[in-house]
């Protein structure tokens, strides 16, 4: 195989699980990954499918069961712990709560693998913790017991740890669950800034397919049998994400990577009329179980041309008008379940 | 955000030397204690006399109760209050339980077993008070083995169940089982045999002699020497095993490096004193309370300075100064230990989830 220069991490058939010998229980068919310098790599999978497992695995807190991890073009066994500490930081989905730790020593600790036999935290120490904190925007925080923080500040508190390990690769799970919508952009935000710096490669599982899409440069999408390794479009054009779904209920649409509930339509309604009233008045059309028909049929419904005129249900010779998309809904589910 | 940031630097280096006042006060209320120790007894003697004590050599009866009692009592305080504070700040972090202590997790009880064992069990000559020479460390071993044994017992539980309340309740039925054994060994044993173990389980600071106080400091020194090397480790098992592991320590040698100094620090105190309780367990949150600070490089020698100040006081206030009565010290330190652990339960009623 040939070496790429810029690979940081290589995962080949690598088997996960528990257990040993004849107990032996992998969760996963042999995996094959990679990971290039600066990459925002997004994790994909079902719930329960070993994502959290992977994670573990990578970061060396669990033996795999066979297969290699390579950092740097080393075998991930050859490294020391602390070696390894240098090189990969992890960030796990439990919340840490410790009383009377303030966040400047939480950072500190990120300082573990690289300070003396009593963990002494010198000039230079010092400056890296303030520089991760700052980078973070959590230098206000630093005197400040974690006990206090919020749940997005936590979160950020336990980045800048990681920054403070100074560590090329960072892997984190789920580092947007539990977070309102506000903190898990600007925790997105910050670790797009860290990657695409060139500095870091970061690996995330997410349930957030949406954002995953948008943002990562990669995503390993991990299935039964699989795992899928490529660039968000290239796996939503060869329509891999339909894998996730089994269920006859959510369907993925290629097209806009959004997702829309697999329901019996119920019929075809025409819309007359363009611009944004369009896109959402098809959006609420939609989710009401109907489609839009190209060609005119009955009923169809003619779109509001201002911002004071009405929507206008034009069912044969009878016209009602709604002053809202909410209004229109309702009475287009009853109407229609009548007529067709 | 320039200025927060120094602003920042000075809090920190405040709350240095805060910690700084702390501990210089901490030092000197021990010192005060160590002389109030030695110079309240149920004897009336004048301070001049016990000053006199140290440095004539007039054989006095003074002179005898100043340094064949007082002083190895206060210094048995001192060593005893460390060990036990050291222990329970080690487990409440290793098992991350509040409540966590030698007391309360069964490691003393493990420790009587056997101590029981030898008194009770294997010689009908051994009593604590005739053990000379390799016969203490005999005990003070099989102490130690005790005290491991059911370490490592509530280790392998703790790592099965996370609930600390079922940790706990499962410590407790630790101990009442052990109690059934030793209540079942006594039972078989002759009366002298009884005697001496009842009234070593009463907890005593007096009753050592030179050679089993030599045995006290030589493993209470290891046991203080382990845990100051011990305190990164702590500060990373804080953050969980995952965490810990994550940032580079080897969690199985940190955990084995506290067990052994745990079993040691407790296993010694139980194998010369009997059981004292609730020292281990009060110490280390008086201390956290008072440093503010969840760092171990301060809250051990923070707790070094409280235990020994607090059992200090525990033993001056059992000899109830100026009267011949003496009270049992497992009772004052119980009074004075249960207080801080109600108020650690009713601060944070989900105590379960910090510490």
């Amino acid at each position: 195989m040939e070496m790429n220069s810029k690979e940081i991490l290589s995962v080949d058939s690598l088997r996960i699980g528990y257990g040993s010998g004849k107990n032996e229980n992998a969760l996963l068919p042999p995996l094959n990954a990679s990971a290039n310098f600066g990459e925002l790599i997004a994790v994909i999978g079902r719930n329960g499918i070993g994502k959290s497992t992977l994670l573990r695995t990578l970061t060396g807190l669990q033996q795999p069961l066979g297969g290699n991890i390579s950092y740097y073009w080393k075998n991930i066994k050859d490294y020391t712990r602390i070696e390894l500490a240098q090189k990969v930081g992890y960030i796990s989905t439990e919340i840490v709560k410790v009383s009377n730790m303030r966040v400047y020593d939480l950072v500190a600790l990120g300082r573990f693998p690289h300070t003396n036999w009593i963990g002494k935290v010198g000039m230079r120490d010092h400056e890296i913790i303030l520089d991760a904190l700052k980078k973070t925007s959590m230098s206000f925080f630093a005197q400040k017991f974690i006990s206090e923080l919020s749940d997005g500040e936590r979160q950020k508190a336990m980045i800048a740890r990681i920054l403070a390990q100074d560590t090329g690769i960072m892997i984190m799970d789920e580092p947007t669950a539990f977070l309102d919508i506000a903190s898990k952009y600007e925790i997105l935000h910050l670790m797009h800034q860290l990657s695409g710096s060139g500095t870091k490669t970061i690996i995330f599982s997410t349930h957030d397919l949406q954002m995953a899409i948008s943002q990562a440069d990669k995503i390993w999408l991990i299935l039964e049998n699989e795992l899928i390794e490529g660039a968000p479009e290239d796996l939503m054009l060869a329509g891999e994400f339909d894998h996730l779904f089994d269920s006859s209920t959510v369907m993925f649409n290629s097209e806009d990577g959004t997702f829309s509930f697999r329901s019996e339509t119920k019929g075809a309604v025409y819309l007359e009329g363009e611009g944004n009233k369009r896109f959402w008045t098809e959006k609420a059309i939609n989710r009401a179980g109907f489609k839009v028909s190209k060609e005119k049929t009955l009923p169809f419904i003619i779109l509001p041309t201002t911002n004071h005129s009405p929507w206008k249900l034009v069912n044969g010779t009878e016209i009602l008008e709604f002053r809202s998309l909410y209004e229109l809904m309702g009475c287009l589910s009853r109407t229609t379940t009548r007529s067709i | 955000m320039k200025t927060a940031v120094r602003k920042d630097l000075t809090n920190e280096i405040n709350s240095g030397r805060k910690a700084r006042l702390i501990f210089i006060c901490l030092f000197l209320l021990l010192i005060l204690f160590l002389i109030l120790d030695i110079f309240l007894g149920s004897v009336n003697i004048k301070p001049s006399e016990v000053i006199g004590a140290f440095f004539n050599n007039s054989h006095t009866g003074f002179q005898t109760i100043i340094l064949k009692f007082r002083l190895p009592k206060a210094i048995t305080a001192l060593t005893v209050g460390i060990a036990l504070s050291l222990s329970g700040l080690q487990m409440q972090t290793v098992f991350r339980n509040p409540m966590a202590g030698p007391y309360v997790l069964g490691i003393s009880s493990g420790a009587s077993l056997g101590v029981a064992f030898v008194i009770l069990g294997f010689s009908s000559t051994i009593t604590p008070e005739s053990l000379t020479g390799f016969g203490n460390w005999i005990l003070v071993a099989a102490s130690w083995v005790g005290a491991g044994a059911v370490m490592l017992l509530i280790m392998v539980i703790s790592s099965k169940v996370k609930d600390i309340m079922t940790v706990l309740i499962l410590g407790i039925m630790l101990s009442s089982g052990i109690s059934a054994v030793v209540t079942i060994m006594q039972y078989f044993s002759n009366e002298t045999l009884l005697k001496a173990y009842v009234i070593w389980t009463m907890g005593s600071l007096g009753n050592l002699t030179v050679n089993q106080l030599n045995v006290l400091l030589i493993s209470v020194s290891a046991g203080i020497i382990l845990s100051l090397f011990s305190s990164k480790m702590l500060n990373a098992l804080l953050l969980g095993e995952n965490y810990a592991g994550s940032i580079g320590l080897n969690v199985r040698f940190a955990r084995a490096v506290i067990f052994i100094c745990t079993s040691i620090l407790a296993g010694s105190v139980t194998a010369f004193c009997g059981p004292i309780g609730f020292i281990g367990i009060a110490v280390p949150h008086i201390v956290r309370i008072l440093f503010k600070t969840s760092d171990h490089k301060i809250l051990i020698p923070g707790t070094i300075l409280m235990g020994g100040a607090v059992m200090l006081a525990s033993d001056i206030l059992s000899q109830l100064p100026g009267s011949e009565t003496v009270l049992p010290i497992n009772a004052v330190t119980s009074l004075i230990g249960i207080p801080v652990v109600i108020w650690v339960i009713l601060r944070n009623r989900q105590y379960s989830d910090s510490f």
